[in-house]
């Protein structure tokens, strides 16, 4: 059993730092801030508590957390919603966990600049539910929507269901507040004021502190862009005889030049397979619909009905079958909620079993999907026959590309983990396996991860690979602005740089 | 806090391993998942923002006890801090997507009562809580604490002047808060039911519901005040109960159906449902103009827990001169008076600072009244209201109004 | 019907759908009970509680679509009037 390693002394001056009231140390508390929704050990769940959480209201409470930090060389791991999945907010050497969720507040909303500035533990629907009434909305729309929270968003660096219209988080943020590792507060955008939306001043910082995974510092305040409510929402679901006549009509949707255009998907027959195990829309779709693809627009009611019949003609003009307005509607309605629920597992034998939903997120090419397609669905088949708690939840292609949504596509392959069956044995095939995915995609020019981060075990033994010469680079920051690596160490191999022959 | 040890082995071991074996699977069903869309619909996250308060815990938790890591002793003390409003487990994917399509949807009200009944059992009490359930069980009915003597005696002071028998096939069950503490609310029902027309007795003798000893883990509390009603409803040739608060429907179509099995053949009817009924029939008229502008304040156990949202808008929308201004149910699924659940006894700040944020957000709409079908949560709300100029009423007052009626 | 009945709330039977699902509400479907039979057994669910998943499920949709937009385009009629425009150029 682990005990808690921080001496009185300093639970009393994050006591001081935080209030009483913000400062927790029970086992509770602890043991809940362990885990993100990514494929946890949870056999070893004690290896990775926090010895103390720390829930600050300000940003100088977090410098002054994080100023102790270095006086103490004790880490320091940052947590927003906690709903990433790669392993940002899960400490990895224990120390003192900051937790930004009190920081909710809307500080500023500027309708004539079109900004709104906000606190880092702020929800994207909550915000826009606040923004309703003005006429206007924050698009950033993950998967986690409901749960996300801004200051996350930033720290991974995430990826919107409806970026090809209105961007990723990337392009939503237009600049941050941040405590860096050794405690100065700074802020950080394009250049100029915090409302710059393009600047050429000096270095382009936003993107440097954007997707570290807690590596870099803490989000304490951001300005946001203010996009105009849409007028119109379009979706189409459209059902194809195979694969390849889905994929090609992928590309012919992601190429119509349609600027409502927010997104493309294709799932393949496996999330075919799986999604008729459960979902009401597919369980009586006939067995000849092997592939569906969907698309969805968003903007002024005469350009998205424009473009809507555009996008009906190719549909047609590709061989598609238009599943009618109840799934099309329906489906893209649930998209945050419909592909995650832990009854969807089987096991060999069709038993219904609660499995975890873990999801590879590489960027491919368009023009690597088939191939990539194939190499994916034989890894998790391997794992599927080794171990009866994995199973193949298929795969889907989705647009990835901000404004110009045609090149590269978020691949998914997602895999069911029955994670009351974790055993050292399946844990070690399960990170082997994650590396062969993560291989599978930079042999085809990929990357590992188009939204979630790629700091998991398994896959992070090839980041230094991805990168190249980028991640000496990536070191050399590191260790420049955390000199005593205690901004959430162990993440991305990033010890590395504190070896002696490092940068 | 301090230095020391975690996953102490405290309680009876044998009782927390009967809990975590009937609980695991619908823990792991809620650890597994990578929704956390409980936590921004849940009145008491909203305003902690304390991720051990969230229904996500609630279930890791079980799987951290089977695991060794933490005890009911570590645990009890976050348990406190829900409404049972039941907006966690209708919004998470697994009821609202596939909860009908499995017939196994999350239960975090279940469970939080479960673990509650687990410190209770084990002896770790909430002193608040244990005061309330003594007094009650000394009483017979809740101890509203508002300085009006409750005892049985007084039960049925309300209905002084009213009129009313005691039994018959139609028995009227009267709320501890409603007959104690809003008196207004059970003369109005009364008033508004003779009008229509509707025949109704009273209890012998009413005890509390036994749903608050329930829900605060005092589980063999809960089933004998259960035992002593149906027995006096069926001493009485009761067969209708007519239910003015959402709490007590909660209590008589879920709890007493557990207790009681096939062998519970009373008709359960919602007064507000009633009404509505009353009125579409034409058995009730309202012709007396209530010049106020109000919006209605969802009653958590009757929208997110049994789907009733429509007939309390229904008579909002037949009041004349009533100007109404409507948020939606499913934007209330978020909204809550945080008066549920035993919250306010044990932590009347974050009831108060919830109902707070409830008037508010009634303020925003420019409206002069809140108006409730959940005699719980009025008061806690019109304390919040008087500083926000915002009135509150139970909708059956502001039906007596309509209908011309004097309490 | 107002009133709530325990004897109301036994759900009908089910009919078979598919290999795995059953159906037991019209449009309501379900899985086929024999595969939660060894890991995870089925809850005990009165007929109310299917019925207000199934009537939430609808309104959250309705009001996601609502969160995003002021209107939903129609595919249906889209391609109706698609189909007229073909039909004038012919």
């Amino acid at each position: 059993m682990p005990t808690v390693t921080l001496s009185d002394a300093l639970l009393d001056e994050l006591v001081q730092i935080c209030g009483e009231e913000h400062v927790f140390a029970g086992a509770a508390a602890r043991f809940n801030r362990a885990r993100v929704p990514s494929p946890f050990p949870v056999h070893r769940w004690d290896e990775f508590v926090p010895d103390a959480v720390v829930l600050p209201t300000s940003a100088e409470q977090i410098s002054e957390v994080v100023k102790l930090a270095n006086r103490e060389r004790v880490p320091v791991v940052p947590r927003a919603g906690g709903t990433g999945l790669t392993d940002g907010a899960v400490p990895l050497r224990h120390g003192i966990m900051v937790d930004v969720k009190l920081m909710n507040r809307i500080l500023e909303l500027d309708l004539e600049d079109r900004t709104v500035t906000v606190q880092p533990g702020i929800n994207m629907l909550k915000l826009s539910e606040e923004l309703k009434p003005h006429g206007f909305i924050y698009p950033d729309n993950p998967a986690s929507y409901p749960c996300s929270l801004v200051g996350g968003r930033i720290g991974t660096s995430g990826w919107s269901l409806i970026g090809g219209r209105y961007g990723h988080t990337r392009d939503l943020v237009i600049s941050f507040e941040l405590v860096l590792p050794t405690g100065e507060i700074v802020r950080v955008g394009d250049g100029g004021g915090p409302k710059v939306r393009k600047s050429s001043s000096g270095y382009q910082l936003k993107h440097l502190f954007m997707g570290h995974q807690g590596t870099l510092g803490i989000v304490t305040e951001a300005t946001l862009e203010l996009v105009k409510r849409p007028e119109a929402e379009f979706s189409a679901f459209y059902a194809y005889p195979s694969y390849l006549d889905a994929w090609r009509a992928t590309g012919d949707f992601a190429r119509s030049g349609a600027a409502t255009l927010a997104g493309v998907v294709l799932f393949d027959e496996w999330k075919l397979a799986y999604l008729r195990r459960d979902d009401e829309a597919y369980i009586p779709q006939p067995e000849s619909v092997k592939a569906v693809v969907a698309l969805a627009l968003y903007g002024n009611d005469d350009e998205v009905r424009a473009s809507a019949k555009r996008m009906l003609r190719l549909g047609k003009a590709s061989g598609g079958t238009y599943l009618g307005d109840e799934i099309s509607q329906g489906d893209w309605a649930s998209r945050h909620d419909r592909y995650a629920t832990p009854l969807h597992g089987r096991t060999r034998d069709g038993q219904v079993v609660p499995m975890s939903w873990h999801c590879e997120d590489a960027s491919i090419l368009y023009s690597q999907l088939p191939a990539v397609r194939e190499k994916w669905h034989a890894i998790a088949a391997g794992l599927r026959e080794r171990f009866d708690m994995f199973d193949d939840w298929g795969m889907f292609a989705y647009t990835n590309g901000a404004f110009k949504p045609w090149g590269d596509y978020l691949t998914e392959i997602d895999i069911g983990i029955w994670e009351m069956q974790w055993d050292d044995e399946s844990w070690a095939a399960w990170v082997d396996a994650k590396r062969e995915i993560a291989r599978v995609a930079l042999e085809h020019g990929g990357s590992i991860s188009a939204c979630h981060g790629s700091c998991r075990e398994g896959e992070v033994d090839l980041v230094p690979e991805e990168l190249g010469g980028g991640f000496e680079v990536m070191k050399a920051v590191k260790r420049a602005l955390d000199p005593n690596n205690v901004m959430n160490p162990g993440k991305y191999l990033l010890d590395r740089a504190y070896e002696e022959d490092a940068p | 806090m301090a230095t020391r040890e975690v996953g102490s082995e405290g309680g009876d071991g044998a009782l927390t391993e009967q809990f975590v074996a009937e609980w695991r699977n619908a823990a792991y069903n809620c650890y597994s998942s990578g929704h956390k869309f409980c936590r921004e619909v849940c009145p008491v996250m909203q305003v902690t923002r304390d991720e051990a308060h969230t229904p996500t815990a609630f279930h890791a938790n079980v799987v951290a006890m089977e695991q060794g890591h933490l005890s009911i002793e570590d645990v009890a003390r976050d348990y406190v801090h829900c409404t049972q409003c039941g907006a966690c487990e209708l919004r998470c994917p697994n009821t609202l997507f596939t909860g009908d399509f499995y017939r196994f949807r999350t239960r975090t009200v279940d469970l939080v009562k479960a673990v509650r009944a687990l410190a209770v059992e084990s002896g770790v009490h909430q002193p608040g809580w244990q005061r309330w359930n003594e007094l009650t069980d000394e009483r017979k009915n809740e101890p509203v604490l508002n300085g009006t003597p409750v005892s049985q005696e007084h039960v049925a002071d309300w209905a002084d002047g009213l009129g009313l028998p005691v039994g018959g096939e139609t028995v009227l069950f009267c709320d501890c808060e409603a007959a104690f503490y809003r008196t207004s609310l059970p003369r109005a029902v009364a008033r508004i039911l003779q009008a229509a027309g509707v025949e109704f007795g009273l209890m012998r003798e009413q005890w509390c519901c036994g749903g608050p000893a329930a829900e605060m883990g005092y589980v063999d509390q809960a089933r004998r005040f259960a035992e002593h009603n149906v027995a006096d409803w069926r001493a009485v040739g009761a067969k209708r109960i007519l239910v003015l608060d959402p709490h007590d429907y909660i209590s008589f179509t879920e709890d007493y159906p557990r207790f009681f099995g096939d062998d519970y053949d009373f008709e359960i009817v919602l007064v507000v449902e009633l009404v509505a009924e009353l009125l579409r029939e034409g058995k009730l008229t309202l012709s007396a103009p209530v010049d106020r502008v109000a919006t209605y304040h969802d009653a958590c156990r009757l929208n997110k827990r049994k789907g009733i949202y429509e007939a309390p808008r229904e008579i909002l929308r037949a009041i004349p001169g009533l100007t109404f201004k409507d948020v939606d149910h499913v934007t209330q699924w978020s909204y809550c008076s945080g008066a549920g659940a035993g919250l306010s006894i044990e932590r009347p700040d974050l009831t108060a600072e919830i109902s707070r944020r409830r008037v508010e957000r009634a303020k925003r709409l420019e409206v002069d009244t809140l108006v409730s079908a959940c005699v719980w949560s009025e008061r806690p709300l019109s304390e919040q209201g008087e500083s926000q100029d915002v009135e509150v009423v139970d909708l059956m007052e502001l039906v007596a109004q309509a209908a011309g009626l004097e309490l | 019907m107002i009133g709530f009945r325990l004897a109301a709330q036994r759900p009908p039977d089910p009919e078979r759908i598919t290999d795995t699902v059953v159906m037991r509400f019209e449009h309501i479907y379900e899985v086929d009970p024999n595969l939660m039979t060894e890991h995870t057994p089925q809850q005990s669910f009165p007929a109310w509680d299917t019925l207000r998943i199934v009537d939430s499920r609808w309104e959250h949709l309705a009001w996601m679509h609502d969160h995003f937009a002021d209107s939903v385009v129609s595919g249906e009629e889209l391609l109706r009037e698609i189909e007229g425009e073909e039909g004038e150029e012919a």
